[in-house]
């Protein structure tokens, strides 16, 4: 691995500074460190959030607030989550394994790199690297996503899924916004699924109420530690219920709970995640009534 | 004692060869009938299970010696390339650099690990040692290479469109099949196809070498710490007594460790060029590249039977993938040895293609054939309305279809019956349902060697405290081996396993003992340990017999003490060995040779049930029922943990474990753990696990091996259950989801 600084601030002024200067923001590192050390964007230095205070879970009214830096452990460990955000707490436990989620933060799971096995390859330098070619649409797709489009890996967060259907925001150095608008796809001139500025970074998630009924699903690879290969998320809100989905798409998908696999056609070899989508949206929906 | 010098035959994993040893007459006796034996075949826990646990144990990659080197690998990123430049100077100028290989370079009398050809992504091209894995890795950035990119072959099928071949294609022929085959009531046409499987050994290749004036030191990760030490004696024009090879503690093997590898002759020319030890360790990329896989193979099989299922021929092809080294492993053995059929034509075909050389992994070729094999088998049952179970016993053979030759022992037909049992197969099909989970019951046989044999020496040793001491030639691989030593050679002596002392992994300190490998290390090495232990027994018994004026022949020893057989006397054995000072009785044993004329196997049966959700396309396997035929089983415990490895391996075979190659760039895509799946705790099934072989008549305590047979019929088994469950079968492993849903439709 190449070398390089560690700065673990305890101003948030002075991070931003450093992430401004080209350093890379760190969490727990889980995803960060897996990067540098295949040189996938590469940075001279590391910025450690978890000096900065940003750690802890505040329920207030019907809602819930949480620290960019609490880990994905604490989230799955806390009584309030557990009772009225059940889907939330579901998916903070199917995140890796025990270890990861110690380690693990939310900022860095909502803000992690995508798997796609070629990004994450140390010899080749792909679209959403920066070079020329998606390898994966002319190579080897099994897992991918089921949409069309210059990059067709697909969002990762278990995280993302849960918080989406619970009309989460999440809150940033400089700005508050809907977590569906923290994604958006790479373009030719941004190749990145983050919305954030240079120097920007996420400080915290609030969830504004309770749903009724929520729930998360996964289909993994193995019985456990394994990124989903689909992942759907539902919450209901007296009759209106939510869907969303991981693994399908770039960013993490809002689904249609009538008709979970529209605007999904799936690629070449990805056309068997329908029926995986579809089954885990039917059962997703069951788990929250109506 | 007298020595003699007999010529023997072994069988290594398929492969005959054919040595000459040197062995001691034994007139150690056999277990009497209904004797006790005590703790053989009694539970013991692993005696290293502590030093393991607490992280005292010491493995090659531990090893710290003072002034030691890093060495770290440049490796192809190219399938296949030449390279056009390469900066040996730049490296040697960085600081802390110590030495720099490159291609071409290596030990005097070997070839160079180290090639400007490199024919798989993951080839190495030169090696950098530096005082620090930081400079040493500065060191490889500084050679800056370059290449010219060629053209590569990552299929099966585009390696034999080339008709590129790593050895020649060959075609073994019983009887007349072309007749029978036409003659045939019923055939049945079946394909199957297996990916890679890499072996994933939790300590990955590594060798440290410390070269000296008076000799080479090698501590290497390795299965076979004698076979290390004549590749490195070779390699550098040494004489074997100028070399020691040590390896204390091993995370595993499976296969891909025999000899020392590129890692320890690297180490050691790196060593003596720059008069310092090295330390080379793969990371887990370079394992998943470069050291060896199970390899990928594509099978087509023509079975002719009666209507009633006996077979009559079989055609079958194989087409295995060999990447760029390794030996054709025997995956059409299953089709000729397992059942009894007259009338055969196998044909394989080791196909090159640019993939890293493939290695031995668990029972190689037997597994994947089984898969296939016993799986086409059942196709054939469903054909003629038989019970899967009943079919195979039908097809049973008491002699060895090829050879005629009978076997030392079978247990065959007693593994069928027992595991029936266990799995309720009587009941299977009330399980399938038609919900959304489908559940469904498989069987597989399994056959293997597993005799071991010469050579393989012990000496057993007992002091003034009466703590014994065994020494063997061999190296743990953690199965379990020395633990197994300690219990044979408790027997003899009357102390607990746990008081014993077992040194294994150092070539300097006694002569050859098996390599861990074909299920051959304990039916090797137990004759000989039990040998030298009595003959430490004949001597304590003998001193007993005069200090207490009774006959030796009156004499045993139990429980840490010399007790009379009449319950007169009961002294601690500490009363004899008490007297002896600084010096120690000791005793010698060796392995004999296995009898002529005669096949030693092993056998058995599994029988695996797993459930289906045909929503998700998940399977997950629920109960495997293992029953097996080694012979006399000398530790129950460590057996049973045997067996857990090799079905858990095994279900990561059926159910997710695959190398993937990209097709554009003949790169693996997979080469980490986070990709390449292998099963989690939370994978494994409940395992039934029963030995129901009586002690082989044949050979020396009766102990046939255990190391391949459970891996061996598991996937088949559990893909056999699958079709139970679907009523469709899926021809390509792993069963993931996606082929699952795929043959669902989706
Ligand atoms: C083997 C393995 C299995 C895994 N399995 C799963 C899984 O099943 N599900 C899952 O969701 N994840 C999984 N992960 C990914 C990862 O471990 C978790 O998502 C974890 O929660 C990431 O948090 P972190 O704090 O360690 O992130 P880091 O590694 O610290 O950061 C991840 C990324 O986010 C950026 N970042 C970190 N914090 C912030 C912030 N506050 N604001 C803006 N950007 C930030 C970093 O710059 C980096 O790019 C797995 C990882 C591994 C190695
Ligand atoms: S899918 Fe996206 S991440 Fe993967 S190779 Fe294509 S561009 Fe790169």
């Amino acid at each position: 691995m190449r070398a390089f600084g560690y700065a673990r601030p305890a101003d948030a002024g002075e991070a931003a500074a450093l992430l401004r200067a080209g350093a890379r923001a760190m969490g727990g590192g889980t995803d960060l460190l897996t990067q540098l050390d295949r040189g996938i964007l590469p940075a001279d230095e590391v910025v450690d959030l978890r000096a900065l205070g940003l750690s802890g879970i505040e329920h207030d009214g019907g809602g819930v607030r949480i620290g960019a830096t609490t880990s994905v452990a604490d989230v799955e460990r806390d009584a309030g989550i557990g009772e009225r955000f059940p889907g939330l707490r579901q998916a903070a436990g199917a995140v890796g394994s025990p270890q990861l989620r110690e380690m693990g933060t939310v900022g860095g799971n909502l803000c992690q790199q995508v798997r796609c096995w070629y990004f994450r390859h140390p010899d080749l330098q792909c679209w959403l690297r920066g070079g020329e070619t998606c390898y994966a649409q002319i190579g080897d797709h099994r897992k991918h996503g089921l949409e069309p489009g210059d990059c067709i890996s697909v969002a990762p967060s278990d995280l993302a899924a849960a918080l989406l259907v619970l009309d989460a925001e999440v809150e940033t150095t400089g700005r508050r916004m809907p977590l569906a608008d923290l994604y958006r796809k790479a373009t030719a001139e941004r190749r990145s699924t983050l919305v954030l500025e240079p120097g920007e970074f996420l400080t915290a998630v609030e969830v504004p109420r309770a749903p009724d009924a929520s729930t998360y699903v996964i289909a993994g690879e193995r019985a456990a530690w394994s990124f989903a290969l689909v992942g759907v998320a539902a919450a209901r809100f007296g009759d209106d219920v939510r869907m969303a989905a991981i693994g399908v798409s770039n960013l993490p998908r809002p689904l249609d709970p009538d008709d979970p696999a529209a605007g999904l056609p799936g690629l070449e070899m990805t056309r068997w995640k329908r029926r995986l989508l579809e089954t885990l949206a039917s059962d997703a929906r069951a788990a929250v009534g109506r | 004692m007298t020595a003699k010098l007999v010529k023997t035959e072994a069988v290594v994993e398929g492969r005959t060869e054919v040595r000459w040893t040197l062995v001691e007459e034994d007139d150690t006796p056999e277990f009497e009938d209904g004797a006790p034996t005590r703790p053989v075949g009694e539970p013991t826990p692993r005696i290293s299970a502590r030093a393991r646990t607490t992280g005292s144990a010491r493995y090659t990659v531990d090893v710290a010696l003072p002034g030691l080197l890093e060495a770290v690998v440049l490796r192809s990123p190219h399938a296949n390339a030449r390279v056009t430049s390469l900066d040996l100077d730049a490296a040697r100028a960085v600081p802390g650099v110590r030495c720099v290989l490159g291609p071409g370079e290596g030990p005097e009398h070997a070839g160079s690990p180290l090639t400007d050809a490199p024919a798989f992504a993951g080839a190495a091209i030169a090696v950098v040692a530096a005082d620090t894995p930081d400079a040493a890795e500065a060191g490889v950035a500084a050679l800056a290479p370059e290449y010219e990119v060629l053209g590569f072959v990552s299929t099966i099928d585009d390696g034999f469109e080339k008709q590129d071949f790593l050895e020649e294609p060959t075609e073994h022929v019983r009887g007349d099949p072309d007749a029978a085959l036409s003659a045939a009531e019923v055939t049945v046409e079946a394909s199957y196809a297996v990916p890679a499987q890499l072996h994933n050994s939790l300590e990955p290749h590594a060798a440290v070498a410390d070269w000296r004036e008076d000799g080479l030191t090698v501590w290497s990760s390795t299965q076979a710490i004698f076979d290390a030490r004549s590749t490195i004696a070779d390699a550098f024009g040494l004489e074997p007594d100028q070399v020691r090879i040590i390896c204390e503690f091993m995370g595993g093997g499976f296969g891909s460790k025999f000899g020392v590898g590129p890692q320890g002759l690297l180490a050691a020319e790196l060593s003596r060029r720059a008069r310092r030890p090295v330390r080379l360790v793969n990371s887990r990329r370079e394992e998943n590249l470069a050291a060896g896989f199970r390899t990928p193979a594509k099978m087509d099989y023509t079975i002719g039977a009666s209507r009633d299922g006996r077979l009559e021929a079989v055609e079958a092809t194989a087409m295995i993938g060999m990447g760029t080294g390794g030996w054709p492993f025997p995956v059409l053995e299953p089709v000729k040895s397992v059942y009894a059929c007259p009338n055969l034509r196998l044909m394989t075909a080791p196909v090159r293609m640019n993939l890293g050389p493939s290695a031995a992994f668990r029972a190689p070729g037997v597994m994947e054939g089984t898969f296939g094999f016993e799986q086409a088998l059942d196709e054939l049952a469903e054909k003629v309305g038989i019970d899967p179970i009943e079919i195979r016993r039908l097809n049973h053979t008491e002699n060895d279809p090829e050879s005629g030759k009978p076997y030392t022992s079978k247990g065959l037909l007693k593994a069928y019956e027992r595991a029936a049992e266990l799995a309720g197969w009587e009941g299977r099909d009330g399980l399938r349902g038609d919900g959304r989970v489908r559940r469904g019951m498989g069987v597989a046989s399994q056959y293997w060697w597993g005799a071991g044999g010469p050579p393989a020496y012990a000496e057993v040793r007992i002091g003034k405290s009466a703590r014994p001491t065994v020494t063997v030639g061999l190296q743990d691989l953690g199965t379990g081996t020395m633990t197994a030593c300690a219990v044979i050679a408790s027997e003899r002596l009357g102390i607990p396993a746990g008081e014993i002392t077992v040194h294994a992994g150092d070539t300097s300190r006694i002569g050859h003992g098996p390599a861990s490998g074909g299920s051959m290390t304990l039916a090797s090495i137990a004759p000989a340990v039990r040998m030298a232990a009595h003959s430490v027994r004949t001597d304590i018994l003998g001193l007993a017999a005069d200090m207490f004026e009774i006959a030796a022949s009156d004499l045993t020893l139990e429980d840490g003490e010399i007790r009379s057989v009449d319950g007169t006397l009961r002294e601690p054995v500490t009363e004899v060995t008490g007297k002896l000072g600084n010096a120690w009785i000791s005793g010698s044993g060796s392995r004999g040779p296995n009898p002529d004329g005669m096949n030693v196997n092993t056998f058995g049966c599994q029988i695996a049930q797993i459930a289906v959700d045909t929503g998700t396309g998940a399977v997950t396997v629920e109960r495997v029922v293992a029953v097996h035929d080694i012979g006399r089983v000398v530790n129950p415990m460590g057996a049973r943990s045997q067996v857990m490895g090799g079905v858990l391996q095994a279900i990561g075979f059926a159910l997710m474990e695959e190398r993937v190659v990209d097709p554009t760039t003949g790169t693996v895509v997979n080469a980490g753990l986070e990709d390449y799946k292998v099963p989690t705790i939370a994978d494994v099934p409940e395992v039934v696990c029963e030995f129901v072989g009586d002690p082989d008549p044949h050979l020396r305590m009766g102990v046939k091996g255990l190391g391949e047979p459970p891996i061996i019929p598991t996937a088949a088994a559990i893909g056999n259950a699958l079709a139970h469950a679907l009523g469709v079968r899926l021809r390509e492993a792993p069963y993931t989801p996606r082929r699952v849903l795929e043959a669902l439709g989706a």
